[in-house]
């Protein structure tokens, strides 16, 4: 049968995925040359700026450690502040990177091949800026190990009944898995770097992270099967962990937080953030490592499509939640809806709705979704709109929720935005060092799907 | 349309008319007898079961349309055919709009009296409900028309101008559809208990929607299979159905367990009461059929490589499916009756009636067009894709 | 392995090519087939002659059996070990114990497939395999794909292989020795290994032991036991007197320690009765008190011959005489609660129940010691 996609018009005809000629060795020569050169005088500088950040964090944490929490604005009413917004801000940025390495994986969508690797990446990394918080807001986190169920003195067992621990369970399976995934993945790249590097420490290094790898059938066969099924748990994983995160907020009884919808909701943020964010790294990896033939900008414009398809159902999430909110005749969760909007926060609640369901409309525009600084310009909108998201269902509800006698302002202090720029100071010295030290695209899942590098058919069989 | 010259067997379409006359007598008799709470009861269930299927089907065909996908283009008839049940729900459900002031509280003169209520009258009063019901019917024949006919009139015009064009509407219909199904969800469902509210429900209707879209489409593909109409669609064709529904039975058992379990947790009475009458007493052993026929049997089928491949346990997983939605449906919709689930003769003749129609009007669409979209562009590739 | 040749590789560019190679050279039963490649083939593993993986079931079973020990113990330490109520849920809340549940299954399948995948089915990390130190090695992880015929045993025919590889289409050909191993646990070896472990231990023991004392009382962690509160006997320099702890206000009572309405034991001997039924419980009450507060001065049977009256000289009263026999218990509680003599008031040190029963074991040593005949049937 003729090929059909000869006759097919062009708005038809499948995404290019690859601009120019690529075969397996120019994949090699193209991505694996990184950590072999020394990186240009741009990522020292972009570097300088990240560990500025990561330092100027390091010291209000330390800051934090010594003096107790008294230092951060916590206080009644509002007694979580940036530390859980944080968390859950950084909680939702790595969920892009598995939705893009897992659930596309079991769409078999291709456009992901060239993306995964970073963006799987970039969820270990959001992921460990995500644990400090909640670590540090125990206030003696030298005892956090007593977050574990373990047999101890003090005759307690951890209660079970708590959406605090099932986070603990959750956060702490989550980066694990991931770093399995992420691992697995690096495998056969690493066995690659292996064999390109001269003898040396390197290559030693190369040799034991890439655990013997020789690309054997019979290893392929078993490493597929894992693959597939560490992407289906992953999958189920990425939902159930930001829906852990929605429990610790919708199994109270605060107004504005139990709402029924907030498992879904925060997921679809999560995705939303994480897609902004991984737009945002790639447009400027893309650009500085010259990888745009590989990231293309078709890719661009499937993720922002993907972020306006998430704009849209939070834009339902939102019109649900205050559509309940009168729909309950209940005086308190309507009192904290209007406050979401008007009041002494009211400013918080017009950025998140226009930097998150606004603002991404512009992506209905295909011209604007393949322009970069566009596109720019709406994952940084998105990003700071789901912080500021965040920043509204957890300081407003809380500031005035049933008695009036409680109701008081919440004043973040220079230390939690100091710690708040850490994070971001940490994410970045990561994807910084990860760009240089490790392959940021999966080159042999990449050659699989390269043109010619599958057989037809399978011979005496099929 | 021109009608396809596939074998229709008379004696299928007997049996059916058969059915929707014993099943229409038997309504008629049940108007008269079982009282009308009962009556409406019934109308809703069986015009909603039969709606979200339709709905769920037409999901599917735009859902394709959305992402470009050129598995599903083979079978895509089927869901385009199966989707003819919502213009015969339509009409159905606007005759149930009779039923309104018998079955929901807030349409009862009490309702003047309760101070909850009284809140809520600017969205539950008659003229919105009934313009809100217009403009659902309204959105869904306006799609369903451009999808479904448009689909069909490709078939000999082979214009692929049609797909660019169904391309670039699938995402409003993804709009209009997920605010319609919330609609619907809290118009003739959770205002059946109008003080209570969960904003999670639309989702949930949702999730139950395309998850009976899904089963219908698989069985109706097995079916086309088995009587060898669609000699092209192979097993890794339908091997992603099997997935969709595996991932969509999860989907709906983590939407339905999170609102159950945060509705639990909070404990607050106004919120409980809804689980209190579907989960207590004679109710009881009705709710558990949920997690064994919407959750573990299909999980469990659906879960090995060899379960989407094999059509005997695909037909089973979404027959098990297609039960447990009916099942659903019914344990959130005949609470209001009463403490004893009622299952008798009223339920079987408006079963019947419903059924028959829907099947003949499904078996009238079987006879528009060809099996396959054969006018679409994407078809070849669909055919030549591989797992 | 015959020949000392482990394996002889065919070097191929092109998927179909290596697959349709396969395919014809497998059934002709040369050497165990197996392929080297920089990414998974489709149908290569069928063409190989590869069975499926069973590592789904595998998965599958150790999730489900995480979800298992997951309910079990949340269970157990919910509803057995130490039940607490806590939100008014019951001790077995299966709704609340789900979500660990779920990320518990998840956890064990996802170890599983990775770890079961590495180290059990693919025996990895190993890094003596001999193509990893054949030259094709460099191409199989770039960009070639190479299909290997393997010696299976002593009958294995290199050139007939070879042959093979090349009537199929391989562009090259590659025959890989058995590489001369080292004895892999040399003496030296083995205790160097286990020379390094032991250091690790030590290291890493002394380090955790260090960390485990000193952490606790170093600041931060120290802070908490330094709290700037008012502690009993704390000095304070915000009152006048220098003390964190205030003196009670002139005039304060406390409870149970109302000043007695009696001045003189005489008077209490004419007020009181004893309210405290003389039980076998009130007589050994009576007993404790006396031995810790009365003995030391009148002596431990209350004859005024105690260590205190020897050591010193002081007189205490000999409680046995006939003349204290005669005195009402109102009386005995009297002196109790004023003192006499040298004696001071014991009224801040007992509460009324304790002096009482005193006063009971009192009467108690006063009749054993002027015991009665009938006292001893």
């Amino acid at each position: 049968m003729k090929s059909a996609a000869a006759e097919l018009p062009a708005a038809l005809q499948p995404m290019e995925l690859i601009e120019g000629k690529v075969t397996p060795a120019s994949l090699d020569d193209q991505v694996l040359q990184f950590p072999d050169r020394m990186p240009p005088r741009a990522w020292y500088v972009g570097l300088a700026i990240t560990l500025t950040a990561l330092g100027i964090g390091g010291f209000c944490m330390a800051w934090t450690l010594y003096y107790g929490i008294g230092t951060w604005g916590n206080n009644r009413p509002v007694a979580w502040g940036f530390g859980i917004i944080n968390f859950v801000f950084w909680v939702g940025i790595g969920h892009a990177g598995t939705l893009i390495s897992a659930i596309l994986f079991l769409f078999r969508a291709k456009w992901r091949n060239a993306i995964a690797r970073f963006a799987e990446a970039m969820t270990i990394f959001a992921v460990m800026c995500a644990g400090i918080f909640p670590v540090m807001h125990t206030g003696r986190p030298w005892f956090a190990y007593w977050l574990f169920p373990y047999p101890n003195e003090r005759g307690i067992w951890v209660n079970f009944r708590s959406p605090l621990v099932w986070d603990v369970f959750a956060v702490s399976t989550y980066f694990s898995v991931s770093l399995v995934f992420w691992y697995l993945g690096l495998v056969p790249d690493f066995a690659s770097m292996r064999d390109r590097t001269p003898e040396g420490i390197r290559k030693r290094i190369y040799t034991v992270l890439s655990l013997g790898w020789r690309g054997a059938a019979s290893h392929w066969v078993h490493y597929d099967k894992a693959y597939l099924l560490l992407a289906g748990l992953a999958t189920g994983l990425v939902i159930s962990v930001h829906s852990v995160v929605s429990f610790d907020f919708a199994t109270s009884l605060v107004p504005g937080w139990h709402m029924t919808i907030f498992p879904p909701y925060f997921v679809a943020g999560a995705i939303f953030a994480g897609f902004a964010m991984v737009v945002i790294v790639l447009t400027v990896v893309r650009k500085t490592m010259n990888l745009s033939n590989l990231i293309t900008d078709n890719h661009l414009d499937t993720m922002n499509k993907l972020i306006l398809a998430m704009s849209c159902i939070m834009g339902y999430a939102y019109f649900m939640e205050g559509g309940t909110a009168w729909y309950s005749a209940n005086p308190y969760i309507q009192h904290t809806f209007k406050n979401y909007v008007s009041g002494f926060y009211g400013w918080a609640g017009i950025t998140t709705v226009t930097c998150n369901i606004i603002i991404p409309q512009l992506f209905w525009f295909r011209r604007l979704r393949r322009s970069i600084p566009a596109m720019i310009f709406v994952a940084i909108a998105v990003t700071v709109g789901m912080w500021m998201e965040r920043f509204v269902i957890i300081i407003i509800s809380l500031h005035q929720d049933y008695l009036p006698s409680s109701w008081h302002k919440y004043v973040p202090t220079k230390i939690d935005f100091g710690i708040l720029l850490g994070s971001f100071g940490l994410f970045f010295t990561l994807v910084l060092l990860f760009a240089r030290l490790m392959p940021v695209i999966a080159t042999s899942e990449m050659k699989a799907f390269l043109p010619g590098a599958q057989a037809k058919h399978g011979g005496d069989h099929e | 349309m021109t009608p396809n010259d596939a074998p229709r067997s008379p004696l299928a379409r007997n049996a059916l008319l058969a059915m929707t006359v014993v099943g229409a007598a038997g309504t008629a008799a049940a108007y008269l007898s079982a009282g009308p709470a009962r009556f409406w009861a019934n109308w809703i269930l069986w015009t909603l079961f039969l709606l979200t299927i339709g709905l769920g089907n037409l999901f599917l065909v735009a859902l394709e349309r959305l992402v470009g996908a050129h598995w599903s283009v083979p079978m895509r008839r089927v869901p385009e055919r199966i989707a003819s049940l919502v213009p015969l729900a339509i009409p159905m459900l606007i005759i149930a709009f009779f039923g309104v002031p018998v079955l929901f509280p807030w349409t009862f003169p009490e309702a003047a009296h309760n101070p909850i209520l009284m809140q809520k009258t600017p969205w539950l009063n008659l003229p919105f409900f009934a313009i809100r019901l217009a403009a659902c019917a309204l959105v869904w024949l306006l799609f369903y028309s451009f999808f479904v006919r448009g689909s069909l009139r490709q078939d000999a015009s082979k214009d692929a101008a049609f797909t660019i064009k169904a391309r670039k509407l699938a995402p409003l219909f993804m709009v209009a559809f997920f605010f319609t199904v919330t609609i619907v969800a809290f118009d003739w469902i959770s205002g059946l208990e109008p003080e209570w509210y969960s904003d999670m429900f639309g989702v949930y209707l949702f999730a139950g929607t395309f998850l009976s879209g899904i089963a219908a489409m698989a069985l109706g593909v097995l079916g086309l299979i088995r009587r060898n109409r669609l000699p092209d669609v192979k097993p890794k064709h339908f091997y992603n159905l099997g997935t969709l529904g595996l991932a969509f039975t999860v989907f709906y058992a983590y939407i339905g367990f999170a609102q159950y379990m945060l509705i639990w947790y909070a404990n607050l009475p106004e919120e409980v009461v809804w689980f209190k009458h579907r989960i207590e007493g004679p109710w009881y052993p009705v709710a558990m059929l949920l997690p064994i026929f919407h959750f573990a049997l299909p999980f469990f089928l659906l879960v090995g490589a060899v379960g989407k491949k094999s059509p005997k346990v695909l037909r089973i997983a979404m027959l098990s499916l297609l039960f447990a939605h009916f099942v659903d449906l019914y344990w959130l919709i005949f609470p209001t009756l009463g403490a004893q689930p009622l299952f008798g003769w009223p339920e079987l003749a408006m079963g019947c009636l419903f059924l028959g129609l829907g099947f003949l009007q499904i078996r009238r669409a079987m006879g528009r067009g060809a099996d396959m979209p054969v006018g679409d562009p994407l078809l070849a590739k669909g055919l030549e894709w591989q797992l | 392995m015959s020949n000392g040749t482990f394996a002889v590789l065919g070097l191929y560019t092109d998927a179909q090519k290596i697959v349709d190679a396969a395919n014809q050279i497998r059934p002709r039963k040369l050497g165990r087939l197996e392929a080297y490649t920089p990414y998974p083939v489709h149908g290569l593993d069928r063409a190989v002659g590869l069975p499926p993986s069973p590592l789904g079931k595998l998965v599958m079973g150790m999730g489900l059996l995480g979800t298992a020990l997951a309910l079990l113990f949340e269970w157990w330490t919910s509803a057995v070990d130490y039940p607490l109520i806590t939100g008014g849920k019951a001790l077995f809340s299966w709704q609340a114990f789900v979500p660990v549940m779920f990320e518990v299954t998840v956890l064990f399948a996802t170890f599983t497939a990775g770890l079961a995948m590495l180290f059990a089915f693919n025996k990895l990390p190993f890094f003596g395999h001999p193509v990893l130190h054949s030259k094709a090695i460099k191409g199989i992880t770039r960009d070639k794909l190479a299909l290997s015929i393997e010696s299976a045993d002593a009958t294995f025919d290199v050139e007939a292989a070879r042959q093979a590889l090349l009537d199929n289409g391989a562009e090259s050909v590659e025959v890989v020795p058995v590489p001369a191993w080292d004895k892999p646990l040399s003496l030296v070896g083995l205790l160097r290994t286990i020379a390094a472990i032991t250091a690790a231990c030590i290291v890493a023991g002394a380090g955790l032991y260090g960390a485990e004392k000193m952490i606790p009382v170093v600041p931060p962690m120290l802070h908490m036991h330094n709290q700037p509160k008012l502690n009993a006997f704390r000095s304070s320099t915000f009152f006048a007197d220098g003390r964190g702890m205030r003196p009670a206000v002139a005039g304060t009572v406390a409870r149970g320690h109302l000043p007695p309405a009696f001045a003189t034991p005489d008077e209490a001997g004419l007020m009181l009765a004893n309210p405290l039924p003389l039980t076998q419980k009130s007589a050994e009450r009576g007993r404790k008190v006396f031995n810790d507060h009365c003995a030391v001065c009148h002596g431990s049977v209350g004859d005024g011959v105690s260590m205190l009256s020897r050591a010193y000289g002081g007189k205490p009263a000999n409680l046995l005489s006939n003349e204290m026999r005669g005195r009402s218990d109102g009386q005995i509680y009297g002196v109790i609660m004023l003192g006499k003599n040298a004696m001071p008031s014991y009224a801040p040190d007992l509460d009324e129940s304790d002096r009482w029963a005193a006063v009971h074991y009192v009467r108690v040593l006063q009749r054993a010691q002027n015991a009665k005949d009938e006292d001893l049937r």
